[in-house]
């Protein structure tokens, strides 16, 4: 008993330091609010196996649009105003936890609403049962073809969704056949001979990479590709058998996403292999993160790569407002996903508040596929659902639900250390920064 | 304290300590059974007891491979991941071995006999496994373990043609019913029957001669083979024991019952390593502890996800919220991971133990090994006394 | 940096020889200080100096001249190598790509493996000869010359040692490369006139990175030597190693940066004694709370309760540096300024000769940190009395504790120390590979290959299986006949590796064997 004294000193001191904070009370009273809340769930991967960056961006995005969603007072329905809450759920990378955080969304939070997902096969597991149940979703990542062809076609034994004459299922990132084909046809442009491909092993890496050497070879180009597993770090065995190949590979394609993107980058470069004179080096959108991958990859300039998502020339007021927010949360320059996510629910909010109910899906449903909307990556609307259902000869099933203009470009940068809101898009040619193509090594446009 | 005590001695007197044990069980297996019948429930609730089934199934086959037979194997989760996607093959693409004259067709086979066959690959796998490992001890073991699971993972996932890669691999369902909440009602009831079952077995094995038989081998090797103990049988017994366990719980967890499809990242030491931490929280020597373990943990982990704190006295934070909302994120598993160690260091017996001796009214876990340091010691004495 | 001309050709040429006479020339002073009965022959040693220094160069000379055991096995090992590679080059060239022995020989080996592996043993404890190394040999003779070895080892069961498994294994590896060579001509393992520089290339990756993969596992392996533990929290430490370097350089370069005005980078050797000093004290304090009880019989069943607690607190460490450092991943400036050192191609006359062969700065320069840190540690261990205290305490507890050591400091030195060298690894590899909190994972599951293999507890043991390691893994990657699944299996060659070693000679090359 003799430190009682002590401990209530102690206890004392912490709790003057916790409540100190609390005792500046600020009223925040410019908008009125009606007592419920629109939920919106958002399924984001927060632990590993998943891409847990992936995960930290989109829910900062989703958290961000319901704020300033919030801020401007909320979603007006009936002449209420009703603010968004959001409920972040963790997928963990893996279909079986998303299904059972979608279940959660559902049946405890009661959302009336969902976005995000980053993995395609938890898209891919999880959108029977969001459809099931009535919740108007917006995917803001996944590519996998079948998340939207399953809308309006048989998929891994499933009926399509529209079946019963409501599809909730949308999707505004791109199908990974929307993404292959730009590079490929770049380099085709290019007059390629022969390219190597190294992918990944995973559900991005695989078909990406099959759907790319199909479409090279249709064109007469000789394809290798390399498989590579994630969180391989030493890859300087498989460059040397790139090096010692007879021919010299005309292009290296970079389908590795992470840290085992930039050590295979950097690699690349200090083996001198890639990107050179001969060897053009594209990768893939881990690359526009600029300030991540100068730091990674000192050496890997010059690397072409795919951006997905609107290109910083034609950054709108809002994109420019996020990129800020995000640079000043994380110092790194804004993805697209999170860019994507942040519209999902700025679409979700006006399609609400046009349907006029938060809770009958088939009308908020309805007024997502009317949605004609100005946000950060540009505007939104859907040309196939159930305004306009048939699709013509030759369109691909996932164009279902699909917004049509999700932008897939080639950029490079072609300075050391360059910002890639300065780097230069150099196909397709209507983007076309600094108008010229490819930038040769060592060259400036 | 002296209520306590008190209440200890009118329990000693009246009902007595072992039968209120088995009542305190009976209403913990009766309360399991009623819960998805309570209507405020949702099926989300049910989902997480199923997933929380499947891992206290885990958690007690390995406290029985690891803290009772002594065999430190990381294989666990390779062997259920053998168990599932055996099943998902030979479902999907059948089997033909034509000098054998077997041929088995996906139309021919049914998901239960799928199942099976996984059941039954999974076993065999484990006694080709226990037989390899029979000559190896301790780290030997645990490292040639993680190799095993870390190939098998690797194959599964480069082979992406048969296996799905990352995708995944979808299993037959196993149940087929229309209605969304009758099945969930099913799939629950199904999962705790074989926890049930699975505890039981494993209770059974423990409790038998070969049970003893294990324990004098984690021991001392040597000696429980000097004294007649076939230690190649009983421990190739045990690997093809739990393999099986594992690989029926696993077939069946992914036949639609907890999930759709597994995945390799599901085999990653990571998820392996999780297991192991379940069992020693929950208590390594004590089956039905381990799966008490896993379900708590997994409990709890979700449970301080978000740590809310609600500030007193109607204060409020800047922001006008009234409290302390703190999104542990990773911290909660480095947490996870201070409770493993001290619970090692401190409680080696696991959290639980001193409930679970505390109704069985002795101390179950240490016995052998008292006795055995005991017999050591007069070893010990007896060469030393020889030397002189 | 590239060094065009032939001058570089020239001093590469020279300095064979050289480091040759280095060798001859240092490596008798090895008896001096010995007692008359552990001299070695002169002349072992001088040939050991030769062949070790032209192979190996520097690297040979040292690891000999500190364990001079060495030299015989491996002065045979590099005359077998040398022989397998130039005669498979010749069968490369004779053998039919269709060759349909090809999936005759890949199911064959194994089987013949197992039945002689089964077999054999037995048969010499039924007539108990000495059956040590009876198992190895055997199987890697049913792998390697099917049933013959039957023929040569069934009837006179004739004492076995490691010339006959280094030269069946070597005759294995030769059929393997074989089988490589024959599924796909067009590998430029076999494909002439570029094969040889192909190879050289592919041997230098090797052991380059394995000199770096050396210095983790040689830490585990010390760990082990004293303690009888395998650190399971190996690769965590090696992980939080290459943090701290990381905020220190950050930190220091910021602060250097605000005093003198200037952007300043700190060199990223620097961290690499800081990264040092911080495990280190980690590990002793670890080892006092959670390993000392151990070792006062304060727990039951030490083994099982040393796998758990090591691993407990590399689970611990893994997610707090997640959630401090997130999972970004990071890295530090280089260490020289040096991309890469090229030896260019080489032309006789006109003809194409060799080259080019590359190497990537930094990594020869974290290669030298190794074996210089490596070499230091022989050192310690060998020529202070601490060092020996250390060998003594492994070699006999009690015994040590006889003679004045205190086995209790001697184990908390140990894992301290282990740890420390975990981290230097770590700190010296943060400048190549992108660094990201479960970054150790991949790297301590090749320590354990490496240990294992070189033998737990013996530190020659663990740079020589390093650098089978890094070559296995850079041959199986570059040479698999099908690139695509060469590279997605280059962890798994290793692992197979292991299985292989663990089953078949639990002590490794160059292990003890267990008490």
């Amino acid at each position: 008993m003799k430190r009682l004294p002590l401990s209530i000193g102690v206890a004392a001191l912490i709790a003057m330091v916790v409540l100190l904070p609390f005792s500046a009370v600020q009223a925040d009273g410019h908008c009125e609010f009606a007592d419920d809340a629109v939920k919106i769930g958002g399924l984001v991967p927060l632990s590993a196996p998943g891409a847990v960056t992936g995960g930290i961006a989109m829910s900062w995005a989703i958290n961000r649009a319901a704020d300033d969603i919030n801020a401007g007072c909320g979603i007006e329905i009936d002449g209420a105003n009703y603010k968004v809450e959001i409920v972040i759920g963790d997928s963990e990378g893996s279909p079986e936890r998303g299904q059972a955080v979608v279940e959660r969304f559902i049946l405890e939070d009661e959302v009336h609403a969902v976005t995000g997902v980053y993995h395609s096969a938890v898209g891919l597991a999880t959108m029977g049962m969001l459809d099931e149940n009535g919740i108007p979703t917006v995917f803001s990542e996944p590519w996998n073809d079948n998340v939207s062809a399953n809308g309006i076609r048989e998929y891994d034994g499933r009926p399509p969704r529209n079946a019963d004459g409501v599809d909730h299922i949308f999707r505004i990132s791109p199908a990974s056949s929307m993404v292959g084909g730009v590079v490929v046809n770049w380099l085709i442009d290019l007059g390629v001979g022969n390219v190597v491909i190294i992918a990944e092993n995973t559900d991005y890496g695989q078909p990406a990479a099959a759907d790319e050497s199909a479409r090279f070879e249709a064109a007469g180009v000789t394809v290798t590709q390399l498989n590579v597993e994630l969180g391989t770090e030493d890859f300087v065995p498989i460059l040397s058998r790139i090096q010692a190949s007879a021919e010299t590979p005309d292009v290296i394609r970079v389908l590795v996403t992470g840290e085992t993107s930039f050590n295979l980058t950097q690699q690349m470069a200090e083996l001198g292999i890639a990107p050179t004179e001969e060897t053009i080096c594209v990768t893939n959108q881990v690359a526009f993160d600029s300030v991540q991958y100068w730091e990674n990859v000192p050496d890997g300039n010059y690397c072409a790569f795919n951006r997905v998502g609107i290109i910083p020339s034609l950054f709108s007021d809002a994109a420019v407002e996020l990129n800020a927010a995000y640079f000043e949360e994380f110092e790194k320059i804004v993805p697209s996903y999170a860019m994507a996510s942040y519209d999902a629910v700025w679409m979700i909010a006006d399609g609400i508040a046009r349907a006029g109910s938060m809770s009958d899906g088939a009308a908020i449903v309805a007024a997502i596929e009317t949605t004609d909307l100005d946000l950060s990556q540009g505007r939104y609307y859907f040309e196939y659902g159930n305004h306009n259902p048939e699709l013509p000869e030759g369109t691909p099933a996932f164009m279902w639900h699909q917004w049509a203009d999700p932008i897939v470009t080639v950029m490079q940068y072609f300075e050391q250390g360059q910002s890639s809101l300065d780097a230069a898009v150099i196909f397709p040619e209507v983007y076309q920064t600094h108008g010229s193509g490819y930038i040769v090594p060592g060259t400036s446009p | 304290m002296a209520l306590f005590n008190r209440f200890e001695s009118a329990i000693d007197k009246g009902i007595g300590r072992r039968k209120l044990g088995y009542l305190v069980i009976a209403a913990i297996i009766i309360f399991f059974l009623w819960f998805p019948n309570d209507a405020s429930q949702s099926n989300y609730a049910k989902t997480v007891f199923i997933s929380g089934f499947f891992y206290a199934i885990m958690s007690s086959s390995w406290a029985l491979l690891a803290g009772i037979a002594g065999q430190f194997s990381f294989g666990h989760m390779a062997f259920m991941g053998i168990g599932a996607y055996v099943a998902g093959l030979i479902a999907r693409d059948g089997f033909t071995f034509a000098m054998l004259g077997v041929s088995i067709t996906p139309e021919s086979i049914s998901a239960i006999g799928s199942i099976v066959i996984g059941t039954a690959v999974a076993g065999a796998v484990g006694l080709v496994i226990g037989w390899l490992l029979l000559r190896l001890h301790d780290a030997y073991l645990a490292l040639f373990t993680i190799a095993f699971s870390e190939l098998f993972r690797i194959m599964m996932l480069t082979e992406y043609d048969y296996t799905g890669g990352s995708n995944g691999l979808s299993l037959r369902p196993l149940l087929q019913i229309a209605d969304v909440d009758m099945a969930r009602q099913v799939e629950y009831y199904l999962m705790f029957a074989l926890l049930i079952v699975c505890l039981l077995a494993l209770y059974w094995v423990a409790n038998s001669p070969i049970g003893l038989f294990l324990r004098a081998m984690r021991e001392d090797e040597d000696a429980a083979s000097a004294l007649g103990v076939n230690v190649v049988r009983y421990k190739i017994l045990i690997f093809v024991f739990t393999s099986m366990i594992v690989g029926f719980a696993g077939a069946i967890f992914y036949s639609d019952v907890g999930s759709e499809r597994i995945i390799p990242e599901q085999l990653e030491i990571l998820q392996m390593s999780l297991i192991i931490a379940y069992a020693v929280i929950g208590g390594m020597e004590s089956l039905i502890g381990a799966a008490a373990g896993a379900f708590i943990s997994r409990y709890m982990l979700e449970a301080v996800r978000q740590v809310v704190i609600s500030l007193p006295f109607g204060l409020t934070l800047p922001d006008g919220s009234d409290a302390i909302v703190w999104d542990t994120g990773y911290w909660r598993f480095a947490l996870f991971g201070v409770v493993m160690v001290f619970t090692l260091r401190y409680m080696r017996n696991g959290l639980l133990y001193p409930i679970i001796t505390w109704f069985s009214g002795r101390d179950i876990a240490m016995k052998e090994t008292v006795s055995k340091r005991e017999s050591d010691d007069e070893h010990a004495a007896r060469i030393e006394a020889e030397d002189e | 940096m590239v060094i065009e001309d032939t001058l570089f050709v020239l001093w590469l040429m020279l300095a064979g020889p050289l480091w040759a006479a280095v060798g001859l020339f240092v490596l008798p002073f090895v008896n001096n200080g010995r007692p008359e009965k552990e001299q070695l022959p002169a002349t072992s040693l001088k040939i050991g100096g030769v062949i070790g220094g032209f192979a190996l160069g520097p690297v040979g000379v040292g690891l000999f001249y500190f364990e001079p055991a060495l030299i015989r096995r491996t002065t045979l090992t590099l005359g077998v190598v040398l022989t397998v590679f130039l005669s498979s080059q010749v069968l490369a060239r004779i053998v039919e790509p269709d060759f349909p022995s090809a999936l005759w020989l890949l199911l064959a080996g194994p089987l013949w493996a197992a039945l002689a592996g089964y077999f054999i043993p037995r048969h010499y404890r039924e007539l108990e000869a000495d059956d040590q190394d009876v198992l190895t040999t055997a199987a890697l003779g049913g792998f390697a010359i099917g049933p013959l070895i039957f023929g040569l080892m069934w009837k006179t069961t004739p004492k076995v040692n490691r010339d006959w498994i280094i030269t069946l294994g070597a005759l294995g590896a030769w059929q393997i490369y074989a089988l490589f060579a024959i599924q796909n001509p067009t590998n430029p393992c076999v494909a002439l006139p570029f094969s040889a520089t192909y190879l050289t290339q592919q041997t230098a990756n090797g052991i380059v990175i394995g000199c770096i993969y050396s210095l983790m596992a040689v830490g585990l392996t010390l760990i082990y030597s004293v303690q009888g533990v395998v650190s399971f929290a190996h690769g965590q430490l090696y992980m939080v190693g290459g943090y701290f370097s990381f905020y220190f350089l950050l930190h220091a370069g910021n602060l250097l940066s605000d005093l003198t005005g200037a952007e300043v980078t700190v060199n990223p050797i620097w961290g690499i004694p800081v990264a040092a000093i911080i495990v280190f004290l980690m590990g002793a304090v670890f080892e006092r709370i959670f390993l000392k009880p151990m070792h006062e019989g304060l727990i039951e069943r030490v083994s099982e309760y040393a796998i758990l607690i090591t691993f407990g607190f590399g689970f611990f460490l893994e997610y707090t540096t997640l959630a401090i450092a997130g999972p970004f991943p990071q890295k530090t400036s280089r260490f020289i300024e040096i991309r890469r050192f090229t030896l260019d191609r080489a032309f006789i006359g006109e003809e194409f000769f060799f080259g080019p062969i590359h190497i990537i700065g930094d990594r020869a320069f974290a290669m030298v940190i190794g074996i210089l840190l490596i070499f230091a540690l022989l050192y310690f261990l060998q020529r202070t009395w601490t060092g020996r205290a250390l060998r003594a305490t492994s070699q006999d507890r009690q015994a040590a504790a006889v003679t004045g050591i205190n086995p209790t400091n001697m184990n908390t030195l140990s894992f301290a120390l282990g740890s420390m060298l975990a981290a230097m690894s770590g700190a010296a590899l943060i400048p190549i590979f992108n660094w990201v909190p479960w970054v150790g994972a991949e790297m301590v599951g090749r320590s354990y290959v490496i240990v294992v293999l070189g033998g737990l507890g013996s530190v020659p043991g663990a740079l020589a299986g390093g650098i089978i390691v890094g070559i296995v893994e850079a041959l199986g990657a570059g040479c698999h006949p099908d690139p695509s699944r060469g590279a997605a299996y280059k962890e798994a060659f290793a692992l197979v590796i292991f299985a292989l070693v663990l089953l078949l000679k639990p002590t490794g090359l160059f292990g003890r064997e267990p008490n």
